[in-house]
């Protein structure tokens, strides 16, 4: 198939969306995107309106400039991350047969203020700073070990044999789920990111065959509690009462949709520009102090996730009309690009200083496995860069990449002298 | 030098614990614990430092009065 036919059908311009802020990008299949998707989101900032609505994938806004997604991630009234609001979905639900599957549902990610908080808080704990910093010891030995593998070799595929391996075991291993699913797991998330046009029945059965695969494990540490975050949450309570298998099963589908690609991504793009990078290399290998700095560079620099909001209600959002049900993107890639927020946006500068990005969104969704992919994203730049020497992309086979909600790297392959 | 927190706002990045534990400490969700405090001596650029790494710009430093 050609780059043109993957593009998906333009939908009608609504009247209320004018010429001025009207531009045709397709998230998913935009060819500059999938070329080299931050050369294309740099392109976006600086010729794009700061807020546009496109007729691709449906017709949807793009929020474009940093203001605009700053106030959106914040304005949770005017944006919300009910796609179906929440007492028509439960209205739908309670029309179901009563013998009929479950859906379950990812709270709290899909819910508004003030339900979202009584399902978010049982998880901040698990997530907090303090408990992943206890576990950086194991994600390093565990990096070390998937690295070392590949060193002797002098070349390797980067996003099959080390940044997939290495998140997705640590995560699978906090939560207690058994490692040998993890091809059919890993199916299942890419089906799920990968869809261009959600269609909501394929969506929901996808949910339920993830709830399906973790149920044994979900109902075994039921009554056999371990040291994992599943036996945790057996012991919490949701706005005072006990937790139930039904949600057991939406914080599962949740933690494993957001577990499984996001950071394998970002671990991604970050390698990508080292390898293309041989002074910043260089650099961080002598002051190893300066990793941390990096990675946050690294991570505003290359920002790649794009949530979805639905518009809550007719307004004026910035200068421009939106309707109530229309669909917005917070394109936070090109947020953490903004030159009014992050001077010579493009130049990647390890000791900027005084602006935070917005990589993990703002607002009350603010991502709720940051530190996780902190640290993560922290100890494979320190551990590649102390156990590979000097290595480059492959020019050979250059590196493919994949647009939509997760913008991310299908394909890297590096070499180094071995 | 006082430091001037919007605890509700806070989302729990936790950038500002990063700066400076002791000025910034979190509670066991990995969210502010302080509100209003004053700056100890010394301890100035921490602060506006751990201020500027808030993503959510709810971290507010009053300068003293010349």
């Amino acid at each position: 198939m050609t780059e043109a036919a993957t593009i998906s059908e333009a939908v009608s311009r609504p009247a209320h969306v004018t010429d001025a802020v009207f531009y045709d990008f397709d998230l998913f299949h935009d060819p500059g995107l999938v070329a080299d998707p931050h050369q294309r989101i740099i392109d976006l900032v600086e010729n794009a309106p700061p807020v546009f609505w496109t007729p691709r994938n449906g017709g949807h806004w793009m929020l474009i400039g940093h203001k605009a997604n700053f106030e959106a991630a914040r304005d949770f009234e005017a944006f919300s991350n009910e796609m179906v609001p929440h007492e028509q979905l439960q209205a739908i639900l309670a029309q179901m047969p009563p013998d009929a599957p479950r859906i379950p549902m990812a709270y709290p990610i899909n819910l508004d203020p003030p339900l979202h908080g009584k399902y978010r808080v049982p998880l901040q704990g698990v997530f907090s700073p303090r408990t992943i910093n206890a576990i950086k010891d194991s994600i390093r030995e565990l990096a070390g070990e998937i690295i070392d593998q590949v060193v002797p070799r002098g070349q390797c595929e980067f996003m099959a044999e080390i940044a997939e391996p290495l998140p997705v075991k640590v995560f699978l291993n906090m939560l207690g789920m058994p490692l040998d699913k993890l091809p059919e797991y890993r199916a299942l998330v890419k089906a799920h990111l990968s869809e261009i046009q959600p269609d909501p029945s394929k969506a929901m059965q996808r949910l339920q065959q993830v709830a399906a695969i973790m149920r044994d494990t979900l109902i075994e540490r039921r009554d056999n509690p371990q040291d994992d975050i599943i036996s945790m949450l057996w012991q919490v309570e949701i706005d005072g009462r006990p937790t139930t298998l039904e949600d057991l099963e939406n914080y599962g589908v949740l933690l494993f949709i957001a577990g499984l690609d996001t950071v394998m991504q970002g671990m991604g793009h970050g390698v990508r520009r080292l390898a293309e990078d041989a002074a910043l290399q260089e650099e961080l290998r002598a002051n190893p102090d300066l990793i941390s700095d990096a990675t946050e560079e690294i991570l505003r620099r290359y920002t790649f996730t794009v949530p979805p909001r639905r518009v809550a209600r007719d307004m004026e959002f910035q200068g421009v009309e939106m309707k109530e049900g229309e669909r917005a993107m917070l394109f936070l890639p090109a947020a953490d690009l903004d030159p009014v927020e992050y001077p010579e946006p493009d130049r990647l500068d390890i000791r900027r200083e005084g602006k935070a990005h917005i990589a993990f969104n703002a607002g009350p969704h603010r991502c709720l496995g940051s530190h996780l992919a902190r640290v993560e994203l922290n100890v494979l730049y320190e551990e590649l860069l102390a156990r590979v020497p000097s290595f480059r992309l492959d020019a050979a086979r250059p590196p493919r990449f994949h647009g939509g909600h997760v913008i991310g790297v299908e394909e890297l392959n590096l070499v180094w002298e071995s | 030098m006082k430091v001037r927190i919007d605890k509700s706002a806070c989302v729990g990045n936790a950038r500002c614990w990063a700066v400076s534990e002791e000025l910034f400490p979190l509670d066991d969700d990995g969210y502010i614990q302080v509100e209003e405090f004053d700056v100890p001596p010394g301890m100035e650029e921490l602060a506006r430092r751990g201020a500027r790494a808030c993503p959510e710009r709810v971290i507010e430093i009053v300068e003293d009065d010349a």
